[in-house]
């Protein structure tokens, strides 16, 4: 799970162009949305569409991203419950 | 009409009233140096295509370094290749055994987007417009029309050419324009 | 003020203004589901020609049909040619401009107007200043926009398309559909006594998100107040609304409209009809209004995502 988060932020950090950024930077439990890294409504939908591309996961319904993304944990205990790559 | 500021962005050029701007990067890297050294408080910068970052850096030193972003009331900007750069990046997403649409390239697959972040980053509410032309002459009828004060209530406007083809081939002439 | 004096449709739904308009009236919709039109694209609802259309000729045959019993003004070097399109010929938007102002012989250059979807309606803004400047007597505008896997996957990543017909302003809203058309509206600064007139039109940008509008639908907003001056909302027969049936677009037309004092005038909404023309539909929902309210007082309103424009139409 722990190589699975540094991957996952990564990830996170090359598709929302966050370009001054290193994993160590970001706090596996805070907030993605709202504070924290203070994502937006199209942050959402390249998360989205980065579990298709990486791990295979298609999330047909945009709103069950809000449970999913809340932290770099919650996404990636919910990647391990789901991936298909 | 009157011009009162001007910029000019080469890939390795920036004047800006008739004085060159010190760098030591060229292209896309020079734009980020530019974005580091007289921005570096907005993020969202690195989102942005190679087009957006020209218009950005040049509205930036525009009106920051000239101290008069408040009585711009519109933004009119044109150029001839659209969006052609980050659509043929955005392309790249789509390949047909790589079917991976992007919706952060989709959002600046269109050329107009420049003065939508222009427009935030300055509070500017009031029009903003993109026009598709041959070269930058061409601009001046419409700039004229679009600041004269019998036709529209904009008294004040950042106007000017922000092309990009390449990732690192671009050129932008921008100017403050008033209405006397 | 500018006069119309030409105008023509061309969609799914049929060639020419009245056989659009006729269609409306009947109630015909050109929304369908389409699964294999594209490589990869999930299925999706969307109004497209029977067979797919190249863009410059469709674009000339509106302008064609537009100016019939006045073929000397497409050549004149008083007649501008104004392209209003978000992604053109294939992602280019200068050649077919050109291609279009040169099959009619006209030597003035083309403009064309990139104004993501308020582009019809900035077009024409676009013509009214041109012609009351002085810069030229008559302002042949077409608006057109072809659809393509490009745009569809696009706006699939955004999630932003209705898996069924749009139903705008509704609270089951899932949506928008897209759709293609070509649509020309000819305007001269000579006046006329009798027709319609572009009396007045705005433009403004909420500066709120690139793709999100302002809660408080600021820019339409500011819009309704400046194309109102000089009438009241008593004086509006019609509204033409974007519409689009997306979550935040209606929400925030609905504030902007309430703002405005505008809640009473009857609405149209044509997406349900035609979808989303993206850049024909400022030019096609102007010409549909227009003949839905003949001898009324007509408004119109198009934004998304953060532009937003309106211009007022009045009859004679």
């Amino acid at each position: 799970m722990e190589q699975l988060i540094e991957q996952l932020k990564s990830q996170i950090i090359e598709a929302l162009n966050f370009e001054d950024m290193t994993p160590a930077d970001i706090d596996t439990d805070a907030p993605l949305f709202g504070e924290g890294l203070g994502l937006d409504s199209i942050d959402a939908l390249e998360l989205i569409m980065l579990m298709d591309r990486e791990y295979g996961i298609k999330l047909a319904d945009p709103k069950a991203g809000k449970a999913i993304f809340q932290s770099v944990r919650t996404m990636a205990e919910y990647i391990q419950a789901n991936r298909t790559k | 009409m009157r011009v009162s500021h001007e910029i000019e962005i080469t890939p390795s050029r920036v004047v800006l009233s008739g004085v060159p701007v010190a760098v030591s990067e060229t292209g896309g890297k020079m734009l980020v140096e530019l974005y580091r050294r007289y921005a570096g408080d907005y993020p969202k910068f690195f989102k942005m295509d190679t087009l957006c970052r020209l218009g950005f850096i040049g509205a930036e030193l525009l009106l920051k370094q000239s101290g008069i972003s408040s009585p711009v009331s519109a933004i009119i900007f044109a150029n001839r290749s659209a969006s052609i750069k980050n659509d043929n990046d955005y392309l790249a997403t789509i390949s047909e055994g790589n079917y991976y649409p992007s919706p952060a390239l989709f959002v600046y697959t269109l050329p107009n987007i420049v003065t939508g972040e222009i427009a935030i980053r300055h509070h500017i509410q009031g029009e903003t417009s993109f026009y598709i032309l041959d070269n930058p002459e061409q601009l001046k009828p419409i700039v004229e029309a679009s600041v004269n004060p019998d036709l529209t209530p904009s008294t004040c406007v950042l106007a000017g050419w922000c092309e990009c083809s390449e990732a690192d081939t671009f050129y932008a002439k921008l100017q403050i324009i008033w209405n006397n | 003020m500018v006069y119309c004096i030409g105008h023509n449709v061309i969609s799914p739904l049929g060639e020419g203004s009245q056989a659009n308009l006729e269609a409306v009236r009947a109630g015909r919709s050109g929304l369908r589901m389409y699964d294999h039109r594209f490589a990869n694209v999930e299925p999706f609802c969307a109004s497209l020609f029977d067979e797919p259309q190249a863009f410059v000729p469709l674009c000339i045959r509106s302008v064609e049909m537009a100016v019939s019993g006045q073929p000397a003004l497409v050549s004149s070097k008083d007649t501008v040619f104004i392209l209003s399109t978000t992604k053109g010929d294939n992602l280019d938007l200068w050649t077919p401009a050109t291609a279009i102002a040169e099959h009619f012989g006209n030597p003035n250059p083309p403009v064309v107007v990139s104004n993501a979807c308020t582009s019809g309606v900035c077009a024409q803004i676009t013509a009214k200043r041109l012609l009351e400047a002085g810069k030229y007597k008559y302002a042949v505008v077409v608006g057109c926009d072809i659809q393509s896997r490009f745009i569809v996957s696009g706006f699939q990543s955004f999630k932003a398309l209705s898996p069924e017909p749009c139903r705008p302003f509704s609270p089951e809203r899932q949506g928008l559909n897209l759709g293609e058309a070509a649509a020309t509206i000819i305007y001269t600064a000579e006046p006329k006594s009798r027709g319609w007139r572009l009396v007045a039109g705005s433009i403004h940008n909420d500066a709120n998100h690139l793709s999100a509008p302002s809660r408080t639908g600021e820019g339409a907003f500011q819009c309704l107040t400046d194309v109102m001056v000089g009438a009241s909302p008593a004086d509006i027969g019609l509204l033409g609304v974007h519409g689009t049936a997306t979550l935040y677009n209606d929400a925030m037309e609905q504030t902007a409209i309430e703002r405005a004092g505008l809640q009473q005038v009857p609405v149209s909404a044509l997406k349900p009809f035609f979808g989303h023309t993206m850049g024909a539909a400022g030019v096609l929902e102007t010409i549909l209004c227009m003949l839905q309210a003949e001898r009324s007082f007509v408004k119109m309103l198009s934004g998304f995502g953060g532009v937003n424009a309106a211009i007022r139409m009045q009859c004679e």
